[in-house]
């Protein structure tokens, strides 16, 4: 066993740390200061922000040098992840791309893609959305009809997205489109890139039980795609999308555990403030969301040592996601029960609640998108533990 | 960063495996279980433990022992405890654990070289003080030393340890539904000190205590859930597996999560307490808390989802739920050690 980092490691921690600390205002470290500004404003400061931080060496950590990345080990971008959290940095605003898109073109695409899609990213020029989900095609994510006709050189694009991340703020999007009539389900579909500022898309937002509008819909009408933006194989999208989601074997937790546990803090504060922190049955339950969120943290340590040591990670992003997501509702069930007659007031003992309301409504969705739990138990039973389909 | 076992403390995990599997499985176990006027200390696995180094692991290597540490420790107490296996094991290591840490030279010169070979039994008691009674200590009956806290009354003032000795105790076996050990409720005099440390010795050997109960915990939660899931994937009804209903996969499959992150637990526990990192007292609470929950689910779930034939006497579930639900009570049970882990972070 060997908890600790390499001195590089280290040197990098201590560079970023203090380059979040002089770049990052007090103000933004508020909480509740994103939550009230207007949905376009605060997209926009953190877009130019996260530029900033691409420009100043912090983005791409653990990319090769030649992708404009830093070139770093996969324990710099664990520090990444949580030294990020820690210093109350803000969301990043491409947050498909970075983590799918990119390495995935790394992989597979073209020269030209790796220079029109890669720097841009990382950049923020161009901010990237995800065209998976559809209104009929969810779990089920090959049942999807947006479907694509080829026309000369192009395809024209008809169908409709849904549950897309930041859709209203995309530039471009990269889609799941049958481009083939008939055959098998996970046959004949392309994931074409799509420019959304053009005739034919249009993005709307769709607004959320917390109020707030992460998500949009996206329609597509008679919308022209060269064939040549095609991400894979014409047809092969099923296996570009497979290896795109592969991608997500190797986010280990770090971020999620060091986010929840200042939420922890945030929730015993309250508790505390309502004098409901001596109550027995709270103090249970606390401690109980706790044991799994320390958990995580030791499953983070897991993945980082697999990762490190080149280790096939298989299916094991199920188990984290499974984790962190159950964790991190239970976290915010807690909540509920600590402000017990007044769970649903957005001011108690003077004490403004919103913000913490909207993590806790946000909470709902997580067991949801990225495959939802009972997706992720159905992997794990049938890919793990090798139960017959 | 290195969150893994090395290959050295894999071998020793398979060595132990690989004896239980070839020269003392679930028949003997359950030879031991049935044979209820025995002792339920096997002469034949002891013998094993004696060679194979299970007893030395964490004795210095000046008195006869290997000199490893914690974490290879509950390597050997996870595979015990997947095997379900009988005999003063932990008590004999925990003993010199507890003179490993705060005994006279002259103790550990007497003890840890026979405690590491196998020719002296030990035995730990963490409830109550000496003199008096020590109320269902694991294999009080065979112990040749007895390691339990002084009153505070008696010699050991400090509120440290006394070693007890068999000719100065009386030991009156306690029956118990976990057959797989044998408990004896001990009357004892005032035995001798341990000079070392008070009471925050007894938290120590408390801490390397819970973390091999949690241990044993973890091996009998994945033992329990790898042969249920053998099971489902061949039981077959309505025509198909058993294993191919959503209802038993998703169960199985949170199952397979819990045990793992139990595992995690477990590991960084050991190491924490072996090296004594900050927050080693929070990692111990949560490792013993989501190891006995984990455990006595996973072998709750062993009989549910072998059908009735789980509830069989003949069935070996009943010895994998009945040591999991004693050990989850032992050293605190969850809930003591969620409020343990309230105290400590809120």
């Amino acid at each position: 066993m060997d908890l600790t980092y390499t001195a590089a490691e280290e040197d990098f921690r201590r560079e970023l740390r203090s380059w979040l600390r002089a770049n990052i205002p007090t103000e933004w470290t508020r909480p509740g200061f994103w939550e009230v500004l207007d949905d376009t404003e605060g997209f926009e400061m953190r877009r130019s922000w996260e530029r900033d931080k691409a420009l100043a060496g912090f983005a791409g950590i653990g990319w090769p040098t030649e992708y404009g990345g830093r070139g770093g080990t996969p324990g710099m971008k664990a520090i990444y992840d949580e030294e990020t959290v820690l210093a109350h940095a803000p969301r990043t605003v491409n947050p498909l791309g970075l983590a799918f898109l990119a390495p995935t073109v790394m992989v597979i695409g073209t020269d030209t893609q790796r220079k029109e899609i890669i720097g841009p990213l990382l950049r923020n020029e161009v901010i990237w959305c995800q065209g998976f989900s559809e209104p009929g095609a969810g779990s089920d994510l090959a049942a999807l009809a947006t479907k694509g006709v080829r026309d000369g050189d192009d395809f024209i694009v008809n169908g409709q997205k849904m549950w897309t991340t930041y859709a209203v703020h995309g530039d471009k999007i990269f889609t799941m489109v049958r481009t083939e009539a008939g055959g098998a389900k996970h046959r004949g579909i392309s994931m074409l890139l799509i420019d959304m500022h053009q005739p034919g898309v249009e993005a709307r937002p769709l607004k959320q039980m917390s109020g707030a509008s992460e998500f949009g819909e996206v329609f597509f009408t008679d919308a022209r795609v060269p064939a040549v933006d095609c991400l894979g194989e014409i047809g092969d999208g099923w296996r570009t999308a497979m290896l795109l989601l592969s991608f997500e074997r190797g986010a280990s937790g770090i971020a999620q555990y060091t986010e929840f546990r200042r939420q922890y803090g945030e929730i015993v504060a309250v508790a505390k403030a309502l004098g409901r922190d001596r109550d027995p049955v709270i103090r249970g339950k606390l401690a109980r969301v706790l044991t799994e969120l320390e958990c995580l943290r030791y499953h983070a340590m897991h993945v980082l040592t697999q990762t490190e040591q080149g280790r096939d990670l298989g299916f094991e992003a199920s188990m984290t996601k499974l984790q962190w997501s159950e964790a991190f509702q239970d976290l915010w069930e807690v909540f509920d029960d600590v402000l017990g007659e007044d769970a649903t007031l957005d001011v108690v003992a003077g004490q403004d609640l919103r913000a913490l309301h909207g993590q806790a409504m946000w909470s709902r969705s997580v067991t949801i998108w990225g495959g939802s739990s009972q997706v992720q138990r159905t992997i794990i039973a049938e890919r793990v533990l090798g139960l017959p389909r | 960063m290195f969150f893994a076992l090395t290959d050295d403390q894999r071998e020793f995990d398979a060595a132990v495996r690989g004896y239980l599997a070839d020269r003392f499985d679930l028949d003997a176990v359950r030879g031991v279980v049935e044979d209820t006027a025995g002792d339920g200390h096997p002469a034949s696995l002891w013998k094993a433990a004696a060679e194979q180094g299970w007893l030395a692991v964490g004795v210095p290597e000046e008195y006869e022992g290997l000199g490893l540490g914690l974490v290879e420790v509950q390597v050997i107490a996870r595979a015990l405890g997947a095997g379900v296996a009988p005999g003063p094991w932990r008590g004999t290591v925990l003993a010199a654990e507890a003179i490993r840490l705060a005994g006279s030279s002259e103790q550990q010169a007497a003890w840890l070289p026979r405690l590491a070979a196998g020719d002296a039994v030990g035995a730990v008691a963490l409830r109550g003080s000496a003199p008096g009674r020590l109320p269902a200590v694991e294999y009080g009956a065979v112990a040749d030393v007895v390691v339990a806290p002084g009153d505070a009354d008696g010699r050991s003032a400090r509120g440290g340890f006394v070693l007890l000795e068999r000719a100065a105790i009386t030991a009156h076996p306690q029956g118990s539904y976990d057959a797989t050990t044998r408990l004896a409720e001990l009357e004892v005099g005032d035995g001798e000190t341990v000079p070392g440390g008070g009471a925050e010795i007894v938290a120590a050997l408390t801490a390397r205590a819970t973390v091999l109960v949690a241990a044993d915990l973890v091996g009998i939660a994945r033992e329990a859930l790898t042969r249920t899931v053998a099971y489902d994937r061949e039981r077959r009804q309505f025509g198909v597996p058993v294993g191919s209903f959503q209802a038993v996969k998703h169960v199985l499959a949170d199952l397979h999560v819990g045990v793992t992150m139990a595992e995690h637990a477990v590991l960084y526990a050991s190491h924490a307490v072996d090296v004594d990192l900050p927050g080693a007292d929070l990692a111990v609470a949560v490792a013993k808390a989501k190891a006995g929950d984990t455990a006595v689910e996973a072998t709750a779930a062993m009989i549910q989802y072998h059908g009735g034939i789980g509830y069989t006497w003949e069935h070996e579930a009943h010895l994998f739920y009945k040591r999991a639900k004693r050990l989850a009570g032992q050293l605190g049970d969850s809930d003591a050690q969620r409020a343990r882990i309230a105290e400590l972070t809120m």
